[in-house]
C-alpha cells in the first residue's frame, strides 16, 4: 500500500520560479527513502509540502489515505511529523519538557502517558538531564537531539528527518541512524533528507532532485554507484566506490579487490 | 601575538538556576598567521563557548584571554577597557546558526554590514558582495533576495559570505560545513584552505567530520565536556585509544586502508593523506 502519493505537483514561492516541478513520487508503507540534492534544490520545500505546512500550486498530495486540505491537515498530522532542518523553527516550549509536551497535548495523550513518554524519549535521544532548560540555551547538538525527541514522542506512522543529524559527533549520529533502523523495522515509514551517501546506504530507495526535479528514483544500491546522476546534483560517491572507479579507470582488474570495495560500500 | 586562553572557565546561568559548566581550567595558544586548526569534540563540550571566547562574544568568569594583546577579563569588560570594534574585525566569526547572523532585507546588505561598520566605503563594500558571494558558490542574483527566503544551505554560504567581506586577520567557522551538499563543502574547504594558504592566515574550523580533520588540519583541538583533552596533529589523533570516549569516529580513508590492510593483506608504502595519494599507492600495489 502506497501511504504517501505525490501526484504531479508543483510548488512555487513566487508567481513563475517554481521551485518543485511536476513531482510524482509513491512511498509504500514501511518505507525508508532518502532525499538527496544539491542546496536549494527544494528537498525542504518536498518535506513541508507532505506535512501540509505549505500547499501545492498545482497537483495532489495523500497521505495515509488523506487528500491534503485545509480542512484534513490536521487529520492528517496524526500521521506524519517532521524533525526541522533547523530545530530553532520547532521549538514553541519555555523548557525541554513542555517542548516536548506540546505535540503530545496536540495528540490528547493522557497525561500519565505523556509523562512515560518524555521520560522515555529524552532518555533514548540523552537529553534527560536537560529537561528543566529552555531550548533556545541548548548547544546546536543538543538542540538536535531535543527536536527528534519531540517527534519520536509523537509515534506517528511517518516521520521525515531534514537534515536531522548535521550537528551530532559521530558517536550521536550513529546512535539516532540505529534508532531509525529499529522504528523502521517496527514499521514506521521514513524519510530522510541528508547530505551523507553513508546515512544514504542504509534506506531501500533513494529519489534525487535537481532544480526542483526528480532526476532520478531507484534501489539505493542502484543510486550508490550512479557517479553521474550524483555527481549532477552536487554529491558524491562514497570512498570505496571512488577507488572502483578509479581502479576501472586504470584498467586495475582485480575481482577479488573489487567485490571487497562493493561490499564495503553496502555497510556502515 | 595571536589569541592566548589563559586558566579561563566559563559557566552558563541556566533559566532552570542550574549553572552548566562550559569551559574548564582552558590554556592555549593561537598565533596570528599559518595555523589552519580543527576544533572537534562532542555535542555540548563547549567548541561553540571557545571560539564565542576568541572574539570576545564571551568573556571568561575567571581567567583571560588575550586577543592581539587586548586582555579579555571580567574586570577590564566590566571597567568598559576594552574596544570591541577593532577586534570585531581582526577575528571574523562565522555563526553556526546562519539565522543569527542574519538580519538585514537583502543579501547585499547583509554582506556590506560588516565591511561599512569596519569603515570601508560603501562602494567597495558592494563590490566584495559582488565577489565573495560567487566565492562561496551562489550567484549574483541572490544578492536582492531576502536572507530569510532562503534553503539552509544558502543561508550558510550568505553567512560565510558576511564574514570573507571583513577581510578578518583570523578567520573562525562554527560548523560551517553542516547542511552544505558535499562539492559545496568540498569547494568552501578548498576556499578556506587557499585563503590560508596564499595570505598565510589563521584559519579554524569547528566540524564533526573526521575526514575534514585528517584532509586539512595541521593541528586539532579536541573538547571534551569542557575540558581540552587533545592538542596536537591528526595523525597522532586517529591512533590515541581514547576516541571512542571522545565520541569521535575513523576518517574514511584511514578506515579503508585498515580494511584493505586487515581483510585483504595489502599494504601500502606510506600513509595516504588524500584520496589522491590513496588512488596513486594502490595503483602501484595492484598492478
Ligand atoms: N520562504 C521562501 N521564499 C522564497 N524562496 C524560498 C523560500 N524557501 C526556500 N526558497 C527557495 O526555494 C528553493 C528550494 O529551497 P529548499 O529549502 O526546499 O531547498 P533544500 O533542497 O532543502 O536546500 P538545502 O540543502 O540548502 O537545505 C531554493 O532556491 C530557495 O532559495
Ligand atoms: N546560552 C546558553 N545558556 C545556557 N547554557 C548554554 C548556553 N549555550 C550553551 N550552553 C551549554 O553549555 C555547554 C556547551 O555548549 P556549546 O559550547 O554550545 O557546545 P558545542 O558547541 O561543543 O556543542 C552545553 O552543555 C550547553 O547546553
Ligand atoms: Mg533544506
Ligand atoms: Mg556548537
Amino acid at each position: 500500500m502506497d501511504i504517501i502519493q505525490m501526484k504531479n505537483v508543483s510548488f512555487s514561492y513566487q508567481q513563475d520560479q517554481p521551485v518543485l516541478d511536476g513531482i510524482n513520487l509513491n512511498i509504500k508503507k514501511g518505507e525508508w527513502v532518502t532525499i538527496l540534492g544539491h542546496n536549494g534544490s527544494g528537498k525542504s520545500t518536498l518535506s513541508k509540502l507532505l506535512i501540509g505546512l505549505l500547499k501545492p500550486s498545482q497537483g495532489e498530495i495523500i497521505i495515509d489515505n488523506i487528500t491534503l486540505s485545509r480542512e484534513t491537515v490536521h487529520e492528517a498530522r496524526k500521521h506524519i511529523g517532521i524533525v526541522f532542518q533547523n530545530p530553532d523553527n520547532q521549538f514553541v516550549g519555555v523548557t525541554v519538557r513542555d517542548d516536548i509536551a506540546f505535540g503530545l497535548e496536540n495528540l490528547q495523550v493522557p497525561r500519565n502517558e505523556m509523562v512515560e513518554r518524555i521520560d522515555k524519549y529524552a532518555h533514548k535521544v540523552h537529553m534527560a538531564e536537560y529537561l528543566n532548560k529552555e531550548p533556545h540555551n541548548l548547544s546546536g547538538g543538543q538542540k538536535q537531539r531535543v527536536a527528534i525527541a519531540g517527534i519520536l514522542a509523537m509515534q506517528t506512522d511517518i516521520i521525515i528527518f531534514d537534515e536531522a543529524t548535521s550537528m551530532l559527533d559521530p558517536k550521536g549520529r550513529r546512535m539516532i541512524l540505529d534508532y531509525m533502523s529499529q522504528l523502521n523495522k517496527e514499521g514506521v515509514t521514513i524519510i530522510t533528507i541528508t547530505h551523507d551517501m553513508k546515512e544514504a546506504v542504509l534506506s531501500d530507495r533513494i529519489v534525487v532532485l535537481k532544480k526542483g526535479k526528480i532526476i532520478k528514483v531507484d534501489k539505493a544500491k542502484s543510486v550508490l554507484k550512479d557517479q553521474e546522476t550524483l555527481e549532477k546534483s552536487n554529491l558524491e560517491l562514497l570512498l570505496p566506490l571512488k577507488v572502483l572507479n578509479y581502479l576501472e579507470k586504470e584498467n586495475i582488474d582485480n575481482e577479488k579487490v573489487r567485490s571487497y570495495l562493493w561490499e564495503l560500500s553496502l555497510t556502515r | 601575538m595571536g589569541i592566548k586562553f589563559n586558566k579561563v572557565d566559563f559557566k552558563y546561568q541556566g533559566n532552570d538556576n542550574k549553572a552548566y559548566l562550559a569551559l574548564s581550567n582552558i590554556t592555549l595558544n593561537i598565533k596570528d598567521t599559518g595555523e589552519f586548526i580543527t576544533l572537534i569534540g562532542e555535542t555540548g563540550s563547549g567548541k561553540t563557548t571557545l571560539v564565542q571566547h576568541m572574539n570576545a562574544l564571551l568573556t571568561p568568569l575567571s581567567g583571560s584571554v588575550d586577543i592581539f594583546g587586548v586582555k579579555i577579563n571580567r574586570e577590564n569588560v566590566k571597567k568598559k577597557k576594552v574596544k570591541l570594534n577593532p577586534i570585531r574585525q581582526q577575528v571574523g566569526l562565522v555563526f553556526q546558526f546562519p539565522e543569527y547572523q542574519l538580519f538585514e532585507e537583502t543579501v547585499q546588505k547583509d554582506i556590506i554590514f560588516g565591511p561599512k561598520n569596519f569603515g570601508v566605503d560603501e562602494a567597495t563594500a558592494i563590490e566584495r558582495a559582488k565577489e565573495v558571494i560567487k566565492v562561496v558558490g551562489l550567484d549574483e542574483s541572490y544578492l536582492q533576495r531576502s536572507p530569510f527566503n532562503l534553503s539552509g544551505g544558502e543561508k550558510k554560504r550568505v553567512s560565510i559570505a558576511g564574514i570573507l567581506a571583513m577581510e578578518p586577520d583570523i578567520l573562525i567557522l562554527d560548523e560551517p560545513t553542516s547542511g552544505l551538499d558535499p562539492l559545496g563543502r568540498n569547494a568552501l574547504l578548498d576556499v578556506f584552505y587557499d585563503i590560508h594558504k596564499k595570505l598565510n592566515k589563521t584559519i579554524i574550523i569547528i566540524t564533526h567530520d573526521m575526514n575534514t580533520v585528517y584532509e586539512y588540519a595541521k593541528r586539532v583541538l579536541v573538547m571534551r565536556d569542557s575540558y581540552l583533552v587533545y592538542d596536537g596533529d591528526p595523525i597522532h589523533l586517529f591512533t590515541n585509544k581514547n576516541i571512542d570516549n571522545w565520541n569521535l569516529d575513523v576518517p574514511d580513508l584511514l578506515n579503508l586502508i585498515h580494511k584493505l590492510e586487515e581483510d585483504l593483506g595489502i599494504q601500502l608504502p606510506t600513509q595516504p593523506r588524500n584520496e589522491q595519494e590513496l588512488f596513486e599507492q594502490l595503483k602501484v600495489v595492484l598492478s
